[in-house]
């Protein structure tokens, strides 16, 4: 996806990359942090980058690659400056945040807070896989520019991470 | 053992995380700068706010120029009305005094029939404050035209049914002796001058008004004269 009339109202074209990518770019930093308040802040955050480069000209090939560049820095930022270890027990880990209404929380059984559990505590690239092929459905060749591998790299990294959640899951 | 399928499933399931849409919409319109289509709170619309206040401020003038002396809403109604005074010429500045000072009969008049008698006394004294500030502006009047002869004739009668219904004099000692003033100044500048036949009876007339008391009436004779 490119934007080659850029400068003709950049607004209203990162409106539409925004309405586009708010959900995905919110579910991947919440499955990484953990906090509906830590989630919004940083994805806040990654879309007020992405804006300010959009607005100042910088061309963007590929607007969700950027976006997750950007969300991905972020989290690792977010846990560099707490110091906070990434990975998080899965006794701790719910996926309902406290706050979340009734609705939700019913939606949200420990079932899922299981599989969220169990994805949390994988590495950083297999959590990265996971997301954007079984969540996001983007198709490998597209996870492959993300994660800036080769498509075949990219299903090795997905089989192993596939492997890696079930052995959690156990 | 769950299988490659069922995990892939499970995993799926997790699309339901989302985040809430006030915050994604809100969050929008911050990174934007635009203006949030859905707002649980529209009074936070800067826009709607300001038309809001501007409406409320329209609203609360409005009432006030139907308040009567004792409301609330009264001295709003005198701030108006002295922000106004502002705008007037020194010239034109009498017969402002004398329209505001007919308004406050006016309330008199509506107080007295609805029969509000707490507010009779603060009316009274509005209604003398202001007929001794428009004395005070009477006697500096250099031309006598339509306006003053109309708006005293008005605060005669005005005064006159306001007595009646309430069953009291009302001392204007100050404003009688303004419009005497005004009147005979009047007449000793037209005395002065060169009049024709019926402009000398105009006059005349006109002094004997004022020997009687009749100021407004005299002023009316003076105004007519001046058309001649």
């Amino acid at each position: 996806m490119s934007y080659p009339n850029l400068m003709s109202n950049p607004r209203k074209i990162f409106s539409q990359i925004y309405d586009r990518y708010i959900n995905k770019i919110y579910r991947f930093i919440f499955l990484k942090v953990n906090s509906q308040e830590i989630a919004q802040d940083l994805t806040s955050e990654t879309f007020l980058r992405g804006w300010e480069s959009f607005k100042s000209g910088n061309k963007i090939e590929n607007p969700q690659a950027f976006l997750y560049k950007i969300a991905r820095n972020l989290v690792t930022d977010h846990y560099r400056e707490k110091g906070k270890a990434r990975i998080i027990s899965a006794e701790y880990v719910k996926i309902t945040d406290p706050r979340t209404n009734l609705e939700e929380k019913a939606l949200l059984n420990s079932d899922l807070d299981n599989v969220k559990a169990a994805l949390t505590n994988l590495k950083e690239d297999y959590q990265n896989v996971i997301i954007w092929r079984y969540l996001d459905d983007l198709p490998i060749p597209e996870i492959a520019k993300i994660m800036d591998k080769s498509e075949e790299a990219t299903r090795v990294q997905l089989h192993r991470a596939l492997k890696a959640l079930k052995n959690e899951l156990k | 053992m769950m299988t490659e399928k069922e995990l892939i499933g499970k995993v799926r399931e997790l699309r339901q995380i989302r985040p809430r849409k006030d915050w994604v919409v809100l969050t929008k319109s911050q990174i934007l700068g635009e203006e949030p289509k859905i707002l649980f709170f529209p009074f936070f619309k800067p826009a709607l706010a300001t038309v809001t206040t501007l409406g409320i401020l329209f609203g609360i003038f409005s009432l006030a120029q139907n308040s009567l002396p004792g409301d609330i809403l009264y001295q709003i109604k005198k701030i108006t009305e002295k922000s106004q005074a502002v705008f007037v010429s020194e010239e034109e500045l009498p017969k402002y005094n004398l329209e505001i000072a007919n308004k406050r009969l006016e309330e008199l008049t509506k107080i007295a029939q609805t029969n509000q008698v707490q507010k009779m006394a603060p009316a009274i004294e509005e209604f003398q404050a202001n007929v001794s500030e428009t004395a005070k502006n009477l006697v500096k009047v250099k031309k006598v035209d339509e306006e003053i002869v109309e708006n005293t004739k008005k605060l005669e009668e005005n005064k006159e049914r306001v007595e009646k219904v309430l069953a009291t004099k009302i001392e204007t000692d100050e404003y009688d002796q303004a419009l005497a003033q005004l009147v005979e100044s009047q007449i000793k500048d037209l005395e002065g001058g060169t009049l024709t036949e019926v402009q000398q009876g105009l006059l005349e007339e006109a002094k004997e008004d004022f020997e009687t008391g009749n100021y407004s009436q005299a002023l009316e004779k003076i105004l007519i004269l001046s058309y001649q």
